[in-house]
């Protein structure tokens, strides 16, 4: 009895699974066609895009559209292709992630660690900064730059960018210190260790996770934002986000979509990077700060 | 003079007073026993003495020294926490050498440490592994290690074997004491466990809503409590509290248990004056259990043994002793009888009280008369 009850769930799972699988996979194409597009059609001549059916693989593999996108391409007045911009943009992105992450542990740690009257109430507008829409700060940032000498500059950017990512950096690391057992900080403050020993090797050692979930979160928003480097941005320090719309969106000449499309994949190329390599602590670490205990 | 002196020690949380003047003192090699319920306020009172938790007023001295203002590694304390505490990204080497690490000892001294307390723990071989990789007990052994290595003037505990379960957990209680009686430092502990307590401790101080209720030696505290709470506090199964009368007969003193149908009159021999005053007056009687036996099993050096016949309402083998409960008074009474007194449930046997170790109690003020 018990052998055929089981003979039946394992056919009837079978089904659902298949029909399961078969709707995933049909979703899975959808989301993966317009990647397709962009790629099919960044390795074709551009005739051959003119003639239509931008589903078919290319007739004639070319990569010259790739090194145009690059190196040679239109952007502004000069013919630099978005390398410089690229560059500019890894210039921005590498130290607003690494202060913004650094300064978000520091908070989390304080917050829960070293607890003050109000802390509370400072974690609070901390968090209202995640929900404040980057418009409304446009031109008091402006000003402020403009104070500070920063306007225009990488530099300004990046000041930018820290000031905007602590609210979420902060939201993680406090969720994730939270959980932290607090007799390890009393032990280690009974062994001799100071605030910043602490942090160092008692704190630190264990963050792997939400450092991952945080990098990740940081370098996606600074590398994708293209409202903050579009207003405050000179010609000289303009990420990439910026110079792809100005390749794209030039108004004279061909409209060479092969060279777009290359531009537009090298853009997205390095989030992608991030999520394939450490996407699964990503998720991990959402789900350590979601659940504690 | 006196090792660990706490004169008057307030801690308040907002509105709230978690110690109310709290005055205990230990004598260097003591083991002081800090018991009571939970929420008593005996674990802030081993955070302050750590300087983990600061003090609304009073005093603390170690070693002749005031330490109240003093940071926690500075106040020559080590303490072993209730979840062990051990930094999960070290090795335990390294755990237990941190301490030293942070104090700016050479490499070399600290691995000479770091095996002599391993040598004295029997944890040689654990050294190279990572918290995680652990069992519980060798986990308390290595926090114990993480303290020892020290060699501080004073070690705290925090519950340090509530985590352990039964069997190693007296294991354990067995080698705190003969870690102490061989290193005879100063121990400051705390437990709600009341035979960890009578176990281990020199000392016992019994905390009760942030209130001591009685410091003394085991045997003081249980053969001698200070009040009602205490009374019902040490000791397993409890001591049976009854509500009873002072009868005065031409000079001597009975004490008048009412029941249902007949009131039960015990004598009491030798009565202490104060108990005279309260002739006629109600009373609460104490009697432990091991002090209500059958005839046979009732102590033959006692001097004073009454005799009276009590109906068997629940009887509890146990192994070694067997538990009888029967009313006096309207309370269930626990007596502990030897084995396999063949007693049936209902039956009417006479019950020996060893009248020489009876406690009386005032029941409005629950303080000890006599």
């Amino acid at each position: 009895m018990s052998a055929a009850s089981k003979d039946t769930a394992l056919r009837t799972g079978a089904i659902a699974r298949a029909v399961i699988y078969s709707v995933l996979i049909v979703f899975a194409v959808f989301y993966l066609l317009p990647l397709f597009v962009m790629l099919v059609n960044s390795v074709k001549p551009l005739d051959e895009i003119r003639q239509g059916n931008m589903l078919a693989f290319p007739q004639a593999f070319t990569i010259e559209p790739w090194i145009q996108a690059w190196g040679e391409a239109q952007i502004g007045v000069q013919p630099t292709g978005l390398k410089p911009y690229f560059v500019n943009s890894l210039v921005m992105v590498i130290p607003a992630v690494a202060i913004s992450t650094f300064l978000g542990a520091i908070n989390g740690y304080v917050l829960t660690k070293w607890q003050f009257p109000g802390h509370r109430i400072v974690f609070g507008l901390m968090l209202f900064s995640c929900f404040i829409p980057f418009q409304i700060v446009l031109i008091p940032m402006a000003r402020i730059l403009g104070l500070l000498d920063l306007a225009g500059t990488t530099s300004g950017l990046v000041l930018v960018h820290v000031v905007y990512g602590l609210g979420f950096t902060t939201l993680f690391f406090r969720n994730y210190y939270d959980a932290f057992p607090t007799e390890l900080i009393r032990a280690a403050t009974i062994d001799g260790a100071g605030f910043f020993r602490i942090f160092r090797r008692i704190l630190l050692p264990s963050s792997g996770p939400i450092i991952v979930v945080t990098v990740i979160w940081q370098f996606t928003n600074v590398w994708n934002d293209f409202l903050f480097g579009a207003s405050f941005a000179d010609f000289d320090s303009q990420p990439m986000t910026v110079a792809l719309n100005n390749l794209v969106s030039s108004s004279t000449g061909v409209k060479e979509y092969n060279v777009h499309f290359a531009g537009a994949i090298l853009a997205a190329l390095p989030t992608l990077i991030v999520y394939v390599v450490s996407g699964r602590y990503f998720v991990r670490g959402l789900m350590a700060g979601a659940v504690k205990g | 003079m006196a090792f660990l002196e706490i004169n008057r020690l307030h801690k308040q949380y907002g509105a709230v007073e978690v110690l109310k003047g709290v005055d205990i003192t230990i004598e260097e090699g003591g083991f002081l026993v800090l018991v009571g319920p939970s929420g008593c306020g005996k674990s802030t009172l081993l955070n302050t003495i750590a300087g983990l938790e600061g003090i609304t007023s009073g005093e603390i001295c170690i070693d002749g020294k005031v330490v109240n203002d003093l940071h926690p590694s500075k106040r020559d304390i080590a303490m072993v926490f209730q979840s062990y505490a051990l930094y999960p990204s070290m090795s335990v080497g390294e755990n237990i050498a941190f301490g030293l690490e942070m104090r700016g000892v050479s490499k070399a001294d600290r691995q000479k440490a770091i095996e002599g307390v391993a040598a004295m723990l029997q944890i040689e071989h654990l050294l190279k592994r990572r918290p995680g990789q652990l069992s519980g007990g060798q986990r308390q052994r290595v926090a114990m290690g993480r303290a020892l290595v020290r060699d501080p003037k004073l070690f705290l505990f925090d519950e340090p074997l509530s985590n352990l379960d039964a069997k190693l957990r007296v294991d354990m209680r067995t080698e705190i004491k003969r870690l102490h009686q061989k290193l005879g430092t100063t121990i400051v502990y705390v437990t709600h466990d009341q035979i960890e307590a009578m176990t281990l401790a020199t000392q016992i101080a019994v905390l009760k809503d942030g209130v001591l209720q009685q410091v003394g030696t085991p045997d003081e505290v249980y053969s001698k409590p200070a009040n009602m709470f205490v009374a019902d506090f040490m000791g397993s199964p409890t001591m049976n509290l009854i509500d009873a009368k002072i009868a005065n007969g031409d000079g001597t003193l009975a004490v008048e248990i009412p029941q249902r149908d007949r009131s039960l009159s015990l004598p009491v021999p030798q009565p202490p004056s104060s108990l005279q005053s309260y002739s006629g007056k109600s009373v609460v009687l104490g009697i432990r259990p091991e002090d209500i036996t059958d005839l046979d099993g009732a102590d033959p050096k006692a001097e004073h043994i009454a005799q009276a016949p009590c109906s068997v309402e629940v009887v509890e083998p146990t192994g070694a002793d067997t538990f009888v409960v029967t009313q006096l008074g309207g309370k269930e009474v626990t007596g502990r009888m030897r084995n396999a007194t063949g007693l049936s449930v209902g039956e009417d046997v006479p019950f020996a009280f060893n009248m020489g170790k009876i406690h009386f109690f005032d029941p409005a003020t629950e303080l000890r008369i006599a």
